[in-house]
């Protein structure tokens, strides 16, 4: 089966069959939509919670505020119905605890924005694993909704 | 990026590590370390991503916020084993375990490094360059490195300096990267003399 790796920033797709794989998540959430219906599935690696105004020409998949809408788009375009998408995440860690000890870390922040904005397009929530202080490793199987998470030293899980 | 800007930001790795690997070479009794001639450039976000090889293969990363008159970011990126190389040559740890004494051994040997790779550059250039305690993490390459971009807040284009180094005879490597603010670079630039860039 086909296997695509999302980078940073990036949104990808299939239809039907295929693995959406994002490696390396830190403070960084991988966020899957899937129209089980249709077969569509849709995998965004959001960076940071907030578009800004001085990133120039950034992709909408580096910011939750752009990524989840622009993800939708996508499933559409593929022929799901965004009544029946439901989405997983995974990441939103915090690597360096003792940096931000005085203010919620990005890693939150991107959990805090992903789960705002899919709350405002209408699409549950149905399976995570975030935050805590390790890097996850995200596979998603187009043709089941299957999502699993894999860390270093850890048993891979089901979400 | 002009080819002046790049021999400059090269310069400045190669002192601030020159620096770092002298430190390190101390408290190793004299061990001798090569660098790796320095990689700078101006990245696009895309290539950045990819800058660090390796997504899942384990590493050691220390990170710090840089704050003064030039502002950015450092890491020190080193193999899990180089890192085992050097608690065994420096606190006499065999075990081959990343226990808490092992991992503040690492956040000490980090923090002396990255320190002498900015005060090098303050002293060249009378700026203040002042790093915060350092975070360690021990984890995938790619979460360490994505981690050390989003706490850099990086945007389209990302200023990456780079050495690598390693020892002869025993199997130590390692990175040290520095993301610096493009507006505090801008400063050195000019009190150097090489003009607006």
């Amino acid at each position: 089966m086909a296997e695509v790796f999302v980078n940073m920033g990036q949104i990808s797709s299939f239809k039907t069959q295929g693995i959406l794989t994002t490696v390396g998540l830190g403070s960084c959430i991988g966020v899957t939509l899937y129209d089980d219906v249709a077969k569509v599935g849709v995998m965004g690696h959001i960076f940071l919670p907030r578009s800004r105004e001085k990133d120039v020409g950034a992709p909408p998949g580096k910011y939750a505020d752009t990524g989840i809408p622009a993800m939708i788009d996508e499933a559409v375009k593929l022929g799901a119905k965004q009544s029946r998408l439901k989405a997983k995440m995974a990441g939103g860690a915090n690597l360096f605890p003792n940096l931000s000890a005085n203010s919620t870390s990005i890693g939150q922040q991107n959990i805090d924005a992903v789960t705002e904005h899919l709350k405002k397009h209408g699409i549950a929530i149905v399976g995570k694993d975030v935050a805590g202080g390790h890097g996850r490793k995200m596979r998603f199987f187009v043709d089941t909704g299957i999502v699993t998470v894999t860390a270093i030293g850890k048993d891979a899980v089901e979400i | 990026m002009n080819d002046a800007k790049l021999d400059f930001l090269k310069e400045l790795a190669n002192i601030g590590t020159g620096h770092a690997t002298t430190a390190l070479s101390q408290m190793l009794s004299g061990r001798l370390f090569q660098l790796v001639v320095p990689d700078a450039q101006m990245l696009p976000f895309a290539e950045a991503a990819e800058y660090v090889g390796g997504a899942e293969q384990v590493v050691v990363g220390i990170f710090v916020v840089v704050s003064g008159d030039v502002k950015g970011h450092m890491a020190f990126l080193l193999p899990l084993d180089s890192a085992l190389v050097l608690l065994r040559l420096l606190i006499g740890d065999n075990s081959g375990e990343m226990n808490e004494l092992a991992r503040s051994a690492l956040q000490e040997i980090g923090n002396i490094m990255i320190t002498s790779y900015l005060n090098a550059l303050s002293k060249m250039t009378n700026l203040l360059m002042a790093p915060s305690v350092p975070g360690v993490a021990i984890d995938m390459a790619g979460a360490v490195w994505q981690s050390v971009l989003a706490g850099a807040q990086v945007t389209n284009e990302v200023t990456v300096i780079r050495t690598e180094f390693f020892a002869d005879g025993e199997s130590i490597e390692g990175n040290i990267i520095f993301l610096p603010d493009d507006d505090d670079f801008k400063k050195i630039a000019r009190l150097l003399g090489l003009g607006e860039m």
